[in-house]
Formats: C-alpha cells, sequence, structure tokens
C-alpha cells in the first residue's frame, strides 16, 4: 500500500460525543430560527452514532471470520433492505413489489459486482469482503434511489399517456411496445442523477468512499481510480436495474391480452 | 341485407357494480355504415370499446365473422377493427412518422409503401404533401384526418370512430363525415360511428342505433329514424 508514512489519527469515544457538539450547535440554530428541528435533529445524529458504530463491528467481525457465506448473506441482507426501503417510499404498494425491486437490483448490482470484481480485478479470494461489502454497498445504495425513481416515473406515465397508449393498442400494439415511451422515460429518470453525478464528481463534490480511502492513508491516486470504477458500476448496475424493474412492473396496468386496465389506473 | 360482420349476443357490461349495458343484442353488416346515439352517459363509448377488445364485456358474446372474438388474437382483432378516438391522438414526429407507426408495430416490419401513404392520407382528405409536416402543428381537424389515415394503413375491414367530429369545428365536422362516406364507398369499409348530433347521423346515413340508458330503444335505417323521430 502506498502513503506507508501518513499515520491515521484513530478517533476515540470520547472525540465522538464532543463531535456531538456540531450538532448541539446546529440545534440551538435550529431553536433561534423556529424551525422546530431539533427533536429529529438528536435523534437523527443518536442513530447515525449507534447505526454505524453496529455497522463498524459487524463489518470487523466479518473480516475477521472471512466466510464465503457471511460476506454473501449481508450482501442479501443489503439488498432485501434497500427492496423494503424502496417499497415503503411507494404510495401504492402491492405484496410482490418488493421481491420485484429485490430481483432487479440482484441483477443490477450481482452482475456489476461479479464483473468488476471476478474479472477486472480478480480478487482473492472471490469473496474478499473487504472488497466485496463496500463495492455491493456503493451499487445497491445508488440501485435502491435509480429503482425508486423508476417506479415513480413508470407509474406517472402510464397515467399520463392512457390515452396515447390505447391508441397504440388500437393500432395493433402489445402492452410493452404501447408502454414503450413510459418505460424508456422511466429509465431515463432512474439514470439522470447518475450521469449528472458523473459531470461533476470532483469538481463540486467528492464522494463518500474516496474521502474515506484518502483519510485513512490511501494514495489519492488509488482512491481516485476506485472511485472511477465505482461510477461506472454504479451507472450499469441503476441501468441494469431500472430496466428489470420497468419490464415487470409495466404489466401491472395491462390485462395478458393487452388491454389497459383501468382499475390500476 | 348482407351478411353481419359484428353480432353482439346478450351483452351486458357493468362497472363497479353499476350496469352501463343491458342485455345488447346487435349485429352490424358488412360495409354498411352504422351510427350509435344516444344522451351522453348512454353507454355508447363502452359499447364500442367492447368490439376491439378496449374493454371486456361482463356477459354475453361477440362474433366476428362469426368467430367469437376472444378466438381471435387480439392485436389480429385490432388490425382488422380499426378505432378513431373522440380527440385526435397523435404521435411524436412527422405526419409520415405517425402513418408509419403500424408498420412498426409488426413482429415481421413490413416496407414502407409511400404510395399506399399517401393513398391513405388521401382517401382521408389530407393532401399528400403534408407528409413530411409536423403532426403537432396541423389543425384539430386535421389531427382526427391523420389519425383517419393512420388507421387506414392496417387495412381494417371494420372502422370505429366515437364522436369523432366532437372536437372539431361544424366545418371540419362536416368534412371529415364527407370522408369516411367516401371510405366506406371506395373501400367498402364498415363503418360504425358513435354521436350524439342528429346533424351528423343523419348526414352520414346508414343503420342508426338508438341506445339510451345502456338498452337499445329503436333500430332503423336512417331514413325512417328521421323520418318518424320527434325526440332524441
Ligand atoms: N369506471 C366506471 N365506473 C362506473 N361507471 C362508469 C365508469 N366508466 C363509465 N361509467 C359510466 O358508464 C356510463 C356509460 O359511459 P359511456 O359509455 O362513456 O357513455 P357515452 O359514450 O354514451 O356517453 C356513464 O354513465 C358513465 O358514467
Ligand atoms: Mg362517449
Amino acid at each position: 500500500m502506498e502513503g506507508l508514512n501518513f499515520n491515521i489519527i484513530d478517533i476515540s469515544y470520547l472525540d465522538l460525543i464532543i463531535s456531538l457538539g456540531l450538532i448541539i450547535v446546529v440545534a440551538g440554530i435550529s431553536r433561534w430560527q423556529g424551525m422546530y428541528l431539533e427533536g429529529d435533529l438528536i435523534v437523527g445524529a443518536v442513530r447515525t452514532l449507534i447505526q454505524l458504530l453496529a455497522v463498524g463491528y459487524i463489518l470487523k467481525y466479518i473480516f475477521a471470520f472471512d466466510r464465503w457465506y457471511l460476506v454473501i448473506f449481508i450482501i442479501l441482507i443489503m439488498i432485501i433492505v434497500a427492496s423494503l426501503t424502496v417499497t415503503q417510499r411507494q404510495k401504492k404498494r402491492t405484496i410482490e413489489l418488493p421481491f420485484i425491486v429485490g430481483f432487479a437490483m440482484t441483477a443490477g448490482s450481482g452482475i456489476t459486482v461479479f464483473v468488476v470484481t471476478q474479472i477486472l480485478l480478480q480478487i482473492k479470494p472471490w469473496y474478499d469482503p473487504h472488497y466485496l461489502i463496500p463495492l455491493a454497498g456503493m451499487v445497491i445504495g445508488n440501485s435502491m434511489n435509480g429503482s425508486t425513481l423508476a417506479i415513480d416515473r413508470i407509474d406517472s406515465e402510464i397515467k399520463s399517456r392512457k390515452m396515447e397508449i390505447e391508441a397504440y393498442l388500437a393500432l395493433g400494439a402489445t402492452a410493452r411496445q404501447a408502454a414503450g415511451a413510459s418505460i424508456r422515460a422511466a429509465m431515463k429518470a432512474a439514470m439522470i442523477p447518475t450521469i449528472n453525478s458523473m459531470m461533476v464528481v470532483g469538481i463540486v463534490a467528492l464522494p463518500g468512499m474516496m474521502t474515506g480511502q484518502i483519510l485513512s492513508g490511501t494514495s489519492p491516486l488509488i482512491a481516485v481510480k476506485y472511485q472511477i470504477i465505482i461510477m461506472y458500476m454504479i451507472a450499469l448496475s441503476v441501468a441494469i436495474s431500472s430496466y428489470v424493474l420497468t419490464n415487470i412492473r409495466f404489466n401491472r396496468y395491462f390485462t395478458s391480452d393487452h388491454r389497459l386496465k383501468e382499475e390500476s389506473l | 341485407m348482407n351478411k353481419p360482420k359484428i353480432e353482439l349476443h346478450k351483452i351486458e357490461k357493468n362497472k363497479n357494480g353499476i350496469a352501463i349495458l343491458k342485455d345488447i343484442n346487435l349485429k352490424f353488416f358488412s360495409g354498411k355504415k352504422h351510427i350509435l346515439i344516444g344522451p351522453s352517459g348512454a353507454g355508447k363509448t363502452t359499447l364500442l370499446r367492447l368490439l376491439n377488445r378496449m374493454e371486456e364485456p361482463t356477459f354475453g358474446v361477440i362474433l366476428y365473422d362469426g368467430e367469437n372474438i376472444k378466438d381471435i388474437p387480439v392485436l389480429e382483432l385490432r388490425r382488422r377493427v380499426g378505432m378513431v378516438f373522440q380527440i385526435p391522438i397523435i404521435f411524436d414526429g412527422t405526419v409520415k412518422d405517425n402513418l408509419t407507426v403500424p408498420y412498426r408495430l409488426r413482429v415481421i416490419s413490413h416496407p414502407v409503401k409511400q404510395d399506399e401513404l399517401t393513398k391513405n392520407l388521401e382517401l382521408s382528405g389530407l393532401q399528400s404533401d403534408f407528409l413530411e409536416r409536423k403532426a403537432s402543428e396541423l389543425s384539430v381537424g386535421e389531427k382526427q384526418r391523420l389519425t383517419v389515415a393512420r388507421a387506414l394503413i392496417n387495412k381494417p375491414d371494420v372502422l370505429l370512430l366515437d364522436e369523432p367530429t366532437s372536437a372539431l369545428d361544424h366545418a371540419a365536422g362536416i368534412k371529415l363525415l364527407d370522408s369516411i362516406k367516401e371510405l366506406n364507398e371506395v373501400l367498402g369499409l364498415t363503418i360504425i360511428m358513435v354521436t350524439h348530433q342528429l346533424e351528423y347521423a343523419s348526414l352520414l346515413g346508414g343503420r342508426v342505433i338508438h341506445l339510451v340508458n345502456g338498452t337499445i330503444v329503436r333500430e332503423q335505417e336512417s331514413e325512417d329514424f328521421f323520418l318518424n323521430s320527434e325526440i332524441i
């Protein structure tokens, strides 16, 4: 590893408690300005502390235990939590929605992480949690946001394009053909944040993961190379998962004989 | 009278527990013009939408050339039974882009025949030099003609029209009706048109089917219908 002459300052628990002072200042501003966010703010700050510390300990254990099934299990948990989060953000929840989202995200992040870790980086052992867990986490987190956007958008597109869709059906279009414009719009909506962040990365914002790597002593150039690959991984995984998701989701608005379901709108 | 193209047997349609169509028995004849007339909410649109399976009846059977329409592949049925909507729905791009949509929807794409495009445009009352114009810049009347021309690309036997003139001004409405009459005469197209305007009904001619509250109250040839029609 490069940057050996860099000695990371460990943060003590006392330091963490003191850093809560930053939040106290924010709470003060909130009270002073009458925003009344103090309650949420304190809860949020404490949750950040507890959740991240818990993750830290879990990861430490996983890294030490070093077994493939534990790594896969953790990634599955991430996908499940992400799928439930996407589902929870929806107004129209159906029983099958978390499964569809889970399937789409497994496809998107699975393919992407596989290609990068096994073909490109060829990590050894293949399940090395130091690589697999952060990469999967980045990709799943972004696919989660992309999936939310894709579902919202395909639902609203199909509603607003109802007449156009029926005009297509009346000309002999399949449901998939009639929903084509809606699917394209939804995939686009899912992709745009990723494309935008590729445009400005490093200029407007330093990605959190890269910042973390640099702070922990990795050479900035290595950190940047990893970040480049991560950006590309996110793009591919969001594209795949929103493609899979929208191509399943549109079906709920149609019958098997290519009729728009009035009652589903 | 020649043979029936479409037959409805004991058709009922309920929506949310409300009876929209009640025991409809009806025949539409090959190459003939038919007018569904009646007050708003009578169930005219619903009836029309059953014919190309945009909606399904709750009970009853619909036959097309003697065959249950459920046994005809639905995409094939919709090509044989074209539909024009109340509000003209045009797609992005030029007039030509709109007309070539039906070709592109086919699994095996047919080569686009330029003379077919212009022929259908002219049959619908638009000049062939419209082809390269932006469809969104046409007048409402021209847009509706374009949707008729677009439906003709599939070479349908039957054309369903749901109040095609209601978004058009009077002059444009009359012009469109003339074109519809011509389509019937030149192509032998079976016409089923919904309207609630008596004037358009009598102008088109053909068989008049009077629908009130989901029931057929009268069915007559246009000349007889308007001879003894006091009120509607
Ligand atoms: N989803 C629905 N639920 C209940 N009633 C409906 C629904 N859609 C249409 N209707 C009712 O069905 C009746 C017939 O509608 P429609 O076929 O559009 O009539 P028309 O075209 O003759 O004006 C109307 O009274 C309308 O209010
Ligand atoms: Mg109507």
